[in-house]
């Protein structure tokens, strides 16, 4: 039997914390669409012929048919918003500035869907199967990130 | 041929929102106890081989599994850990016997995340780095986006989801263990506060501490143990495509599939004819509805009426989640598995009181590692020991 603590400020806590820090190789595939964004602002994906499935962002293997694959596929600028996300917490849930829009866009010429921000769309409701298109930062600005693509809006037709 | 395998003792410590004064090892111990005194084993002299379930982020230890065996009565014993939810610890249980390298095998599973101070940080860091992490302010994003697609394919409302919620807070009511039991109807989940739309704060399984510990055994020890063995008809897994880009939203394949070969080992033809109870995971209240649809159970056409109906209710045609699921029990990480498993034995047994639900012969339990993780199992639970 186990005598339970009763009161809780006599509930001994010992605290502990490591520093976790991490850099990450976004490898061949990763590598050639952060480069082609960074220097020709264009989003590259990989084709699996076996499968007819396009990937995006590019990648060297096939996660269907385990093909190996290249990252010599342009697709985009424009797509279909195959869904969305309204976030109003962050990360240890603490309310957003302001609510943040998610989106997930299949791209003119892949299969995959591209996951970023959905900027201002404050005119008219978001609806799942909207238009869409890829908003990149001006040249100079681009570093070789994700975040050189500044999200998606939407777009007529 | 391959013995059948039998839970034959069952555990629980926990279940609350905090757990104040009892360290992680003391939750454990007290579960262990209940459960090899349920099984009637000695765990010295009587258990071949453990199995525990643990994520060394969540537990704040690195190589946590070096601090499992002395609490379960382990030490010099044979001690694995799977890093995942304790259903995939009852499959791994279930392999050692069946493979003839143990007769009886405990699994564990615990959580203690009353101790973590940084639980939105640790699971965020489960996302890509490169690609999600960059942009993705919190993990819930990821089921906000997949229940926005979930309600577009099926057809289904905010209002259906949110009569889940309600629901499993509802069952709770009759379950002494449950850490957030609560008379709420759909409007209250309605009006709760979106986290990311369409995903709303009452349809988020709160975090509660628990240990849940299972005892299994070879049917040559269970009848020595127990009058009342629950027997383990069928187990399946299955990883999905864990990539945001390319995984299959809306919709939970990778719960389909491991549900078939559950059902394939367990003789299965018709699971929504045969299975008289579902246990499954409810982290996010939609999950729920996407989960039974994946295990067979209802078409998705049907599953707005069924939930309307009632249907979905302890004394509907198909009870899911009587125990109050993770919503109302609490989210237990890596032990919701268990959980899943322990309502499933006290129905099978007729030991579950007030929410016994009448002439329970066969029972499902699923697990979802929860956001970002796409991987899931299925075990098929029986009063009978079915085929071998």
């Amino acid at each position: 039997m186990i005598e339970r603590i009763a009161r809780p400020d006599e509930v001994r806590r010992w605290p502990g914390s490591i520093p976790v820090s991490h850099r990450y190789t976004p490898g061949v595939a990763g590598q050639a669409f952060l480069e082609t964004l960074r220097d020709r602002g264009v989003i590259l994906g990989s084709r699996c012929d076996r499968c007819r499935y396009t990937y995006v962002p590019a990648r060297l293997f096939c996660e269907r048919c385990f093909a190996e694959l290249a990252a010599d596929v342009e697709v985009g600028p424009a797509g279909v918003l195959r869904s969305f996300a309204i976030g109003f917490v962050g990360v240890e849930g603490e309310p957003l500035e302001s609510p943040l829009t998610l989106g997930l866009v299949q791209l003119d010429g892949a299969d995959a869907c591209l996951l970023h921000l959905v900027l201002d769309h404050s005119d008219e409701p978001l609806e799942i199967g909207r238009r869409v298109e890829v908003v990149v930062k001006p040249a100079g600005e681009r570093t070789g990130s994700i975040l050189d693509i500044e999200g998606f809006r939407p777009v007529e037709g | 041929m391959e013995p059948r395998v039998a839970i034959v003792g069952v555990g629980h410590a926990g279940f609350a929102p905090i757990t104040a004064g009892l360290s992680y090892k003391e939750l454990m111990f007290q579960a262990a106890e209940r459960a090899y005194d349920d099984a009637g084993v000695d765990v010295r002299a009587d258990v071949d081989s453990f199995v525990c379930c643990s994520e060394d982020f969540l537990e704040g230890t690195s190589i946590f599994d070096e601090y499992v065996p002395d609490q379960l009565g382990a030490v010099h014993r044979p001690v694995q850990t799977v890093a995942g939810d304790g259903l995939f610890g009852i499959v791994t249980g279930t392999m050692l016997i069946r493979s003839g390298v143990a007769n009886v095998v405990v699994v564990e599973a615990h959580s203690k995340v009353s101790d973590v101070l940084t639980l939105g940080s640790i699971e965020h860091f489960a996302l890509d780095p490169v690609w999600n992490r960059p942009l993705v302010p919190s993990v819930l994003a990821v089921a906000g986006l997949d229940m926005n697609a979930f309600l577009e394919r099926t057809g289904l409302t905010e209002e259906h989801c949110a009569l889940v919620a309600a629901k499993n807070r509802c069952n709770a009511l009759d379950n002494p263990r449950a850490a957030y039991p609560a008379d709420l109807s759909g409007d209250d989940v309605d009006d709760s506060a979106p986290l990311w739309w369409p995903l709303r704060e009452l349809e988020v399984a709160g975090r509660a501490d628990g240990c849940v510990v299972v005892v299994l055994a070879a049917e040559d020890r269970v009848r020595d143990l127990t009058e009342a063995p629950v027997w383990l008809l069928g187990a399946g897994w299955s990883s999905g495509s864990p990539t945001l880009e390319s995984r299959t939203w809306g919709e939970a394949d990778f719960v389909r599939r491991a549900a078939q070969r559950a059902y394939a080992m367990a003789g299965i033809r018709d699971p929504a004819e045969e299975i008289d109870l579902a246990e499954v995971d409810d982290t996010y209240a939609y999950k729920e509805l996407q989960h039974v649809e994946a295990l067979g159970l209802a078409e998705p056409a049907d599953l707005g009426d069924l939930v309307q109906e009632g249907d979905l209710e302890p004394e509907g045609e198909l009870p899911v989640n009587v125990s109050g699921g993770a919503l109302a029990q609490g989210n237990l990480f890596e032990a919701n598995g268990l959980a899943r498993v322990l309502e499933c034995v006290e129905q099978l047994r007729g030991e579950a009181g007030e929410r016994q639900v009448e002439d329970v012969q066969v029972a499902v339990a699923q697990s979802w590692p929860g956001v970002p993780s796409t991987s899931a199992a299925v075990v098929v639970l029986g009063r009978d020991e079915g085929p071998s």
